[in-house]
């Protein structure tokens, strides 16, 4: 019993502990040597800076969260739609599928400043290059879960004679819950990453633009303080979405 | 001692495909009709408005582009691709050999892991202006920035799969009086080959994005550069010949990775079926 305690301990403490004294490494390192702020800045300067301009980055990480929502939330929609479709229909799933599989291993991020040659430099084009970033880890994972339901439980909805439409939401869907969810995870980091490099490429606001304007000016704690607001932004989203799978899972679960 | 057993593969499939040519061609023809579907569909709107050429292209004319401008672009893609593959190269290495020191020291992947998990999370492309900072606008900076992005998958994945080994299997190995060496070679290894090169695809397809982004925030040269000038001077030909380039790029450096883990797992007798794919057989 004190044995799983004092492991339970460890895991906790044991990165946390890494991460404090990493800190205090670059803070030593960057007060004891002369590396220039331009270079690094120290931690301390990087939270002063992330202190002082909060209101500005904040309202920056406010156009940026609600690009990175709606691209996401467009993702997920569409990405399970299409998976749905292609569960239920074997011609679709030939059809579509390899050239699904194909558009994943291209690289779609040099596809960034086409989408705003077309879609010009407004949100409506980084969320649509967001989208489309986040759209396939849905899709793929989703039908992978669609098409792997437990064959015995669609037997037995054969034969209780439940219609299609009856054993897709309530047999295929749930057992395809945890697919969904492990790709609604990654799309979400693809949201924000896909808004992020669209903003590096068209924006007059946002974290991205944060970014890149500061270290054009070489202001690297601010840098920093806009990186640590953008991660902050990141985890939020990502532990939004591994919240709501447990809530699914616990729903479905009975 | 030698690799797990394996069952031979079953001999059905050459009767079948003598039987039913179609089922066996429709897989491969489906497909490739539907690309070919989508670029006749496209060069059809691109004849119907010729106007709207400077977004989007004519298929007839990115052939032509590339053809006329390949001298131009050889260049480009020769930069892109050494960047992309020398920082892969490098994330593997590093990636895999830290993946497997975490695998084996419980205390080190118990303080170092939860942050390679929260790395993974993170979007590190916000990263890319600081390597320019740090490395200047050459082609270093691309690279260590293409070896960051990609290290973070290799690694936890490589940690992931060696730690997953068979229970039975490192018993059977304990009994044997192998050395934790041999333990490694012999069991721990073959067991991750298919977690381990999960992790190379998707580190292969994150080094060349970090490239790509890399070029489009330095703006010297490389295709992401090209898709990026092309773009902003409403030249889609050219931006969509450089995007062709690119795909060729993102699919031959994944093909190469995709070969040389069926290398592996011929080297090693596989394919091995992990734990969580036993169901699909008795389908």
């Amino acid at each position: 019993m004190t044995g799983s305690r004092r492991e339970q301990l460890l895991s906790i403490g044991l990165p946390v502990a890494t991460a404090v004294v990493l800190a205090a490494l670059w803070q030593a390192a960057v007060s004891l040597t002369d590396i220039r702020e331009i270079m690094l800045p120290a931690p301390t300067a990087m939270v002063a800076k992330l202190n002082a301009n909060l209101p500005t980055l904040l309202e920056a990480a406010l156009v940026t969260g609600r690009e990175a929502l709606a691209a996401f939330a467009l993702a997920v929609v569409a990405g399970f739609i299409v998976a749905a479709a292609s569960s239920s229909s074997q011609l679709l799933r030939e059809t579509i599928y390899p050239a699904i599989i194909a558009l994943q291993l291209i690289p779609k991020v040099a596809l960034a400043p086409l989408f705003v040659v077309i879609l010009g430099i407004e949100a409506e084009a980084r969320i649509t290059f967001a989208a489309l970033l986040s759209f396939f880890p849905v899709l793929i994972s989703t039908a992978s879960g669609l098409s792997n339901t437990d064959p015995n439980a669609m037997r037995l909805c054969r034969s209780l004679r439940a219609s299609a439409w009856q054993s897709f939401w309530s047999v295929r869907v749930p057992f395809a819950l945890p697919h969904f969810f492990y790709g609604m995870r990654i799309s979400s980091t693809m949201a924000v990453t896909g808004v992020v490099i669209a903003e590096f490429i068209s924006a007059k606001q946002g974290l991205g633009f944060a970014i890149l304007s500061a270290s054009a000016v070489s202001k690297t704690a601010t840098v920093f303080a806009a990186i640590a607001v953008l991660c902050a932004l990141g985890l939020g989203l990502y532990g939004a979405v591994a919240a709501l799978e447990r809530l699914a899972a616990r729903w479905y679960r009975g | 001692m030698s690799a797990p057993s394996l069952t031979t593969a079953p001999a059905g499939p050459f009767t079948v495909r003598l039987r039913l040519p179609w089922r066996r061609l429709r897989p491969v023809l489906l497909p490739l009709l539907f690309i070919a579907g989508c670029l006749a569909a496209w060069q059809v709107v691109a004849n119907l408005n010729p106007q709207s050429r400077a977004v989007l292209s004519a298929p007839s004319d990115v052939i032509g582009v590339l053809n006329k401008n390949l001298p131009l672009l050889l260049p480009h893609l020769a930069a892109t691709a050494r960047e992309t593959v020398a920082g892969f190269a490098l994330a593997a290495i590093v990636g895999m050999v830290l993946g497997a020191a975490l695998a084996q020291w419980r205390r080190v992947q118990q303080a170092l892991l939860p942050h390679l998990v929260l790395f993974q999370i993170v979007p590190k492309i916000a990263l890319a202006p600081l390597f320019i900072i740090w490395f200047g606008v050459g082609p270093e900076s691309r690279l260590l920035f293409a070896l960051f992005l990609a290290f973070f998958a290799i690694a936890s994945a490589t940690t992931a799969g060696l730690s997953a080994t068979r229970p039975d299997a490192l018993r059977l190995c304990a009994s044997l009086t192998a050395s934790p060496w041999q333990t490694f070679f012999a069991v721990r290894l073959p067991f991750a080959i298919p977690s381990i090169f999960a992790g190379l695809k998707m580190g292969m397809t994150m080094a060349l994005i970090g490239d790509i982004v890399g070029e489009f925030v330095s703006g010297q040269e490389g295709l992401g550069y090209v898709v990026m000038f092309a773009a902003a001077g409403a030249d889609a030909a050219l931006t969509f010949a450089a995007l062709t380039l690119l795909c060729a790029l993102g699919l031959t450096v994944y093909g190469v990775v995709v070969l040389a883990e069926m290398a592996a797992e011929r080297w090693y007798g596989a394919p091995f079926v992990s734990e969580g794919f036993h169901n699909r057989k008795d389908k």
